[in-house]
C-alpha cells in the first residue's frame, strides 16, 4: 500500500528561486493495483514517482510504502528499500551505455553478492521473458530503442520488486513498440505487483487493466 | 556470509576501468612514470649512501695538507715526528697521491703511491684484485689498476703496461700486475696503485715530501682538539677532520639530489594535475552513473567500495609496475643516465655496479606518497556525488 499525506515538493533552482513541483498531494494506492498518473508535461507526475521510489524526499508531508515512512529513512535505508521493493523504468531508460545488456540487468543485484548460479539463471529467465536472449552480451548503446526499453524493464524486475514504476515509458518509442510495452505491463498484472505508470500518451487512456487514473495539473490533483 | 568478499562488485570495478580505458591508460602511464622516477632516485640514493657509509668508515681521522698561496702543495715528511708527539695520535702516515693526465685519451688517472707490495699487504690486496699472481711480483715496476684504467690503456694499445712521462721528459715503464675487482669500481675505476718511490718519480717529487699526511686518532672525541693543536702548530696547513669530509660528501650528495628534484617536480606537477582534475569533480557521465547505481539500490558504501577497488587496482598496479621497473633499471641496468648525475664530474667516469640496497622504509615512503593520495582523490568526489539525492544526480 502506498500513501501520500499532504505531500509538497519544492525545488531550489540554480538562481535560488523556488519551484513547487507538487502541492498538498494525498494519494492512496492499494497493493496489486495498476495506476495511471496522467497530466501534461511538467505537471509533477515524475516528482510523485521519485517520491514513491524514495529517490528524493518531500519538502512537507509524508510518504508511506507498505507501512514504511520512507520520507523519514536515511540515505542508506532508502537505497535498500529501493533495491528490495522498487523497480523503476525511467523515461530515458537510464541504462549504463558502456555496459552490455546483461551487465545492466545485473547491476541492482551486485550489492547483495548473489551466487553465480542463481545470478545466471535469473538472467536467462528475464532475457527469455522479454525475448532478448540474443542481445545479452551486446553493449546497450548498440541496441534499438525498443530493445533498450526491454533491458530497462528486465533491470526493473530483476529483484522481484513489489512496486513497479514507469515514467513516460512510451515517450521514446514508436506506436508498435509502445503497444508491445503495454502488452508487457498487462502480463505483469498479477494482483501482487503494484504498477504505477506516469504518462500523457493517449494509448494508455481507457485500457481495461488500469485500475485507477490520477490526474495531475500544475502540481495538484484534479 | 554477510562479510564475504563481493566478487561481483570487484568485477564491476574492473569493467569500469576498461570502460574508461583511454583515460585510465593515461593515468596509469603518468602514475607509473612518476613512481618509477621517485623509486629510482631513492634506490640510487640509498645505494650511494650505503656505499658512502662504507667509505666513511675507512676515512682517516685527520688529513693535514700544506697550502701555499691558497693551493695545496707538498708537505715535508719531517713534520711526522712532531705530529706523533701530540697526545692521542696513534698513527701518522705520509701519503703520495695525485693525478696523471693521459693526453692521448684526454683522461686523468688517480695515482696512489704505497710503501710497497710487502707481505703484510698481500692478503688485503688479494681480496681486492683479480688477475694478480703475488708470487710473481716484481715489486718495483708493477702497478694495480682499476677496470676503467685497464680499458683506456688497452684501447690505446698499451697492452699490460704503461709508459709514464716524468716532468723532465723521461719515461717510467710500469706493467699491470693486477686489476681491481668490479665491485670496487666506485672507488677504484680510475685508480693506479704503485710503489711510493715510483709515484714520487712520476710526480717529480723528492723523497722528503708527501702529498699530505693522515693521522689516526684512537678516541674520536679527541679529533677536534687534536685538529686545533695541529692548526696552531702549523699555521700554513689545512687540517681536515673526518667530520668535515663526511659533511662535504653529504653536501655534494644533497646537491645532486636537488637536480633530481627538478625532474621530479615536473612529473609531480603532471600527477597533481590529474589529482586536481579528479578531486575537483566527476564528469557528467560519471555522475549520472552514480545516480543510476543509487536509483537501482546501491548504498553509498557500495559505490565507495567500487570506486576504491577501481582506484586501488590502477594505483597499486602502477606502483608495482613502476617499482619492479625501477628495480630492474637501477640494479640490473645499472641506472643509465640518472646514475651519471650522482657520480658527477670526473674525466674517467667510474663504471661501477650499484650495490643492491633495499629497505622497507623506502618502499613505504613511495607507497604512502602515491597510492593513498590517488585513492583519496578518486573517492572524495564520488562520495560527494553519492551523498546527493539520486534524482538530483541523474537530472
Amino acid at each position: 500500500m502506498i500513501e501520500f499525506k499532504n505531500v509538497t515538493k519544492t525545488f531550489i533552482l540554480d538562481n535560488r528561486d523556488e519551484m513547487t513541483a507538487i502541492k498538498n498531494i494525498n494519494v492512496h494506492i492499494k497493493k496489486g493495483e495498476i495506476i495511471l498518473l496522467e497530466g501534461p508535461s511538467g505537471s509533477g507526475k515524475s516528482t510523485i514517482l521519485s517520491l514513491i521510489a524514495a529517490l528524493s524526499k518531500p519538502t512537507n508531508g509524508e510518504v508511506t510504502v507498505d507501512g514504511k515512512r520512507i520520507s523519514k529513512l536515511s540515505d542508506d535505508f532508502t537505497s535498500v528499500f529501493r533495491r528490495e521493493n522498487i523497480g523503476f523504468i525511467f523515461q530515458k531508460f537510464n541504462l549504463i551505455s558502456t555496459l552490455s545488456a546483461k551487465e545492466n540487468v545485473m547491476v541492482p543485484l551486485i550489492p547483495s553478492n548473489p551466487d553465480e548460479i542463481i545470478l545466471e539463471s535469473r538472467m536467462s529467465e528475464l532475457f527469455e521473458k522479454f525475448s532478448i536472449q540474443s542481445k545479452m552480451n551486446i553493449l546497450v548503446k548498440n541496441l534499438s530503442g525498443g530493445e533498450q526499453q526491454r533491458v530497462a524493464i528486465a533491470r526493473a524486475l530483476v529483484n522481484n520488486p513489489s512496486v513497479i514504476i514507469a515514467d513516460e515509458p512510451t515517450a521514446n518509442l514508436d506506436k508498435k513498440l509502445s503497444l508491445d510495452f503495454i502488452d508487457i505491463i498487462k502480463k505483469l498484472k498479477d494482483g501482487i505487483n503494484t504498477i504505477i505508470i506516469a504518462s500523457h500518451d493517449p494509448l494508455f487512456f481507457d485500457l481495461d487493466f488500469i485500475d485507477k487514473t490520477i490526474s495531475i495539473k500544475n502540481g495538484e490533483m484534479i | 556470509m554477510k562479510n564475504k568478499f563481493n566478487i561481483h562488485l570487484f568485477e564491476f570495478a574492473l569493467s569500469s576501468i576498461f570502460r574508461r580505458g583511454a583515460k585510465n591508460i593515461f593515468i596509469f602511464f603518468v602514475f607509473t612514470l612518476l613512481i618509477f622516477l621517485l623509486s629510482s632516485v631513492l634506490f640510487i640514493s640509498n645505494s650511494f649512501k650505503s656505499e658512502l657509509d662504507k667509505t666513511v668508515n675507512v676515512l682517516p681521522s685527520i688529513i693535514v695538507q700544506r697550502l701555499l698561496a691558497g693551493r695545496q702543495v707538498s708537505i715535508p715528511t719531517s713534520r711526522i715526528d712532531k705530529l706523533l708527539t701530540i697526545e692521542g695520535v696513534s698513527k701518522v702516515i705520509p701519503r703520495i697521491w695525485g693525478y696523471y693526465y693521459f693526453a692521448k685519451a684526454g683522461v686523468n688517472f688517480s695515482l696512489i703511491g704505497i710503501d710497497d707490495f710487502g707481505d703484510q699487504y698481500k692478503k688485503s690486496y688479494s681480496r681486492l684484485v683479480e688477475k694478480f699472481d703475488f708470487s710473481k711480483l716484481t715489486y718495483k715496476s708493477q702497478m694495480l689498476v682499476g677496470k676503467g684504467v685497464e680499458a683506456i690503456l688497452k684501447s690505446n694499445y698499451y697492452d699490460g703496461y704503461f709508459n709514464f712521462i716524468k716532468p723532465d721528459g723521461d719515461f717510467v715503464k710500469m706493467t699491470i700486475g693486477g686489476v681491481f675487482k668490479g665491485d670496487t669500481r666506485l672507488e677504484s675505476n680510475d685508480v693506479i696503485l704503485l710503489p711510493k718511490q715510483k709515484a714520487l718519480e712520476i710526480f717529480g717529487m723528492s723523497d722528503d715530501v708527501a702529498t699530505d699526511i693522515v693521522l689516526k686518532v684512537a678516541n674520536p672525541v679527541e679529533i677536534p682538539n687534536i685538529a686545533k693543536k695541529i692548526s696552531q702548530m702549523y699555521p700554513d696547513c689545512r687540517v681536515i677532520t673526518k667530520e668535515d669530509l663526511v659533511k662535504s660528501y653529504q653536501n655534494i650528495f644533497d646537491y645532486k639530489g636537488g637536480l633530481f628534484l627538478v625532474l621530479f617536480v615536473i612529473s609531480a606537477f603532471t600527477f597533481f594535475m590529474i589529482i586536481y582534475d579528479k578531486a575537483s569533480g566527476l564528469s557528467s557521465e560519471e555522475k549520472k552513473e552514480i545516480g543510476i547505481l543509487k536509483a537501482v539500490g546501491w548504498k553509498i558504501d557500495n559505490i565507495l567500495k567500487e570506486k576504491f577497488y577501481e582506484a586501488f587496482v590502477i594505483s597499486f598496479l602502477s606502483f608495482i609496475t613502476a617499482f619492479c621497473l625501477s628495480l630492474f633499471y637501477v640494479f640490473f641496468m645499472n641506472a643509465p643516465i640518472l646514475r651519471n648525475i650522482f657520480i658527477g664530474y670526473s674525466t674517467l667516469k667510474p663504471d661501477f655496479i650499484l650495490p643492491f640496497s633495499f629497505n622497507f622504509q623506502t618502499f613505504s615512503i613511495i607507497f604512502f606518497l602515491t597510492v593513498p593520495i590517488y585513492i583519496a582523490a578518486t573517492i572524495i568526489p564520488s562520495w560527494r556525488v553519492a551523498t546527493m539525492d539520486a534524482e538530483e544526480v541523474m537530472r
